[in-house]
């Protein structure tokens, strides 16, 4: 693997409280392109490590880069522009409720500042990708937890993303919606090479890109081959 | 519903900025015109051995805007009144010269006091009566009022600006996900905070199209004018509409500062 890393990780330690910290001195790196899951019991961490690829947390000591931004000293202009290269998915989906599905999906294209005819064009490109065409002025809660996970899978896509960064992706949905959204991150990662980081509690047994899996245990992070 | 109590609660306390702000500057404008009159109707008496000159008098004070000698027959008839036993043709001879000063603008009570000192030093003045005891009562009463309707503004203006921040925390709580969700995607802070601008200007629009039409009535019907007792000076209408530029400016500034004071409070968080 000659590709570049996006994401480096060096004896970082994160932490909500001074002295209690969730990951303790942990290395690691994620290249460009990868499939990485992060897994590991309730509690151990993970979301915890995601938030700060996203810069919801700072590291306590260490370092974390992210796609060459150091994130320690970060400072809110520049977090504001490296989440524009982000593309996040959350368990609970996050859609502005008040918003039409095309309206949310539009949100980081609107935040990149393309034209409106721009915007209109891979929205409804995306829409059908997620097969959600003809829903489009839907509102969120007028759809089921699948088409709303859809929804923010498209978001996601929207302004092609160096990085996908998704929490529990598929832990409210059913099967059908599941493999869907598994789906659409394999060909995010396999046509796009979008590098994509998912925590879960267990990985699909029938996915069919190559993955790297990382294991957290007790604050420390573990490269599982 | 909820929509419509949220935008009244912000233009409530806008309208009481607005209508605090507007009646100040009516006030301010009613009390300049008032000093005008009284400055108009109120004069000093100087008594001098020699003739004086307008010219001779502004070279002491430019305030001074004109003069006017006192026919000394008046002076003589009020003595024959009083039946003073005097010649009163010789009389005439030996009399001063009287005059009758006006100032441009009516001078506070140190002002006063330094024109008639500066007054008393020209040659040839003997007197000068600034009938300082009545000009102490107006001038002071008009320093009340004035001091009156800031007190009235400045009061309501804390109060309303509490209000006003108050209300524009609440609709930061209320878009809080919305600002969350846009922060996580890299959205500036105005684009975040875009619809508490929008809300803003739709209300302190509405607010101040409000105190217009309030204003507008009570202009109209007079009851300005009657509630302060001065039926004889007018309200310009024309102006008042010229203040709700100003009027809305100052409304939209107030809410601009409380937007940028609650969203720098908000999404530590998100932002780090």
């Amino acid at each position: 693997m000659g590709s570049k890393s996006v994401i480096i990780a060096k004896d970082l330690t994160l932490a909500y409280k001074p002295n209690v910290p969730i990951i303790r001195e942990s290395s690691f790196r994620i290249r460009s392109g990868e499939f990485v899951f992060i897994t590991g019991p309730s509690g151990s961490g993970k979301s915890t490590l995601l938030k700060s690829f996203y810069g919801e947390l700072r590291p306590q000591s260490g370092a974390l880069q992210i796609g060459g931004v150091m994130m320690e000293q970060i400072k809110p202009a520049k977090l504001a522009f490296l989440r524009k290269y982000l593309g996040i998915i959350f368990q609970d989906y996050k859609l502005i409720k008040e918003w039409t599905v095309k309206k949310n999906v539009m949100l980081p294209l609107l935040i990149a500042g393309y034209s409106k005819d721009v915007c209109e064009a891979q929205t409804a490109r995306l829409l059908k990708h997620v097969r959600l065409q003809g829903k489009e002025d839907y509102y969120p809660l007028e759809l089921s937890g699948g088409e709303q996970q859809r929804v923010a899978m498209a978001r996601a896509l929207a302004h092609n993303p160096v990085i996908i960064l998704a929490d529990e992706p598929t832990g409210n949905l059913d099967e059908y919606s599941s493999r869907v959204i598994w789906g659409l991150l394999e060909g995010a990662n396999e046509q796009l090479r979008t590098t994509v980081v998912v925590v879960t509690h267990s990985i699909p047994p029938n996915l069919e890109v190559p993955y790297k899996h990382f294991y957290i245990e007790e604050g420390k992070i573990y490269e599982i081959s | 519903m909820k929509s419509l109590k949220n935008h009244i609660s912000l233009i409530i306390p806008l309208f009481a900025i607005l209508f605090a702000v507007e009646f100040y500057l009516i006030i301010d404008r009613l009390i300049a015109d008032y000093e005008v009159r009284l400055s108009s109707d109120y004069s000093i008496v100087v008594v001098s051995k020699k003739p004086l000159t307008l010219e001779e008098l502004k070279v002491v004070d430019p305030g001074i805007q004109s003069m006017k000698e006192i026919d000394s027959t008046l002076i003589i008839n009020r003595l024959k009144e009083n039946s003073i036993s005097v010649n009163y043709e010789e009389l005439k001879e030996y009399l001063p010269h009287f005059y009758r000063v006006y100032l441009e603008t009516l001078p506070s009570s140190q002002q006063l006091e330094e024109l008639r000192e500066k007054l008393s030093k020209v040659d040839g003045i003997e007197r000068v009566e600034t009938f300082r005891k009545t000009h102490r009562k107006i001038y002071h009463f008009l320093l009340f009022v004035k001091n009156i309707s800031k007190l009235f503004l400045f009061i309501i203006f804390v109060t309303s600006v509490m209000l006003v921040f108050k209300q524009i925390e609440v609709w930061n709580l209320e878009h809080q996900e919305r600002m969350y969700i846009m922060a996580l995607f890299g959205a500036p802070l105005w684009m975040r905070n875009a619809i508490l601008v929008k809300l803003s200007i739709i209300d302190t629009t509405v607010s101040t199209i409000l105190v217009y039409i309030t204003y507008s009535y009570l202009i109209s019907s007079g009851s300005i004018v009657k509630l302060l007792g001065i039926e004889d000076l007018s309200i310009d209408p024309a102006q008042i509409a010229g203040d709700m530029l100003w009027l809305f400016g100052i409304g939209l500034f107030i809410s601009m500062v409380n937007i940028i004071i609650v969203s720098s409070r908000q999404y530590r968080i998100a932002t780090v």
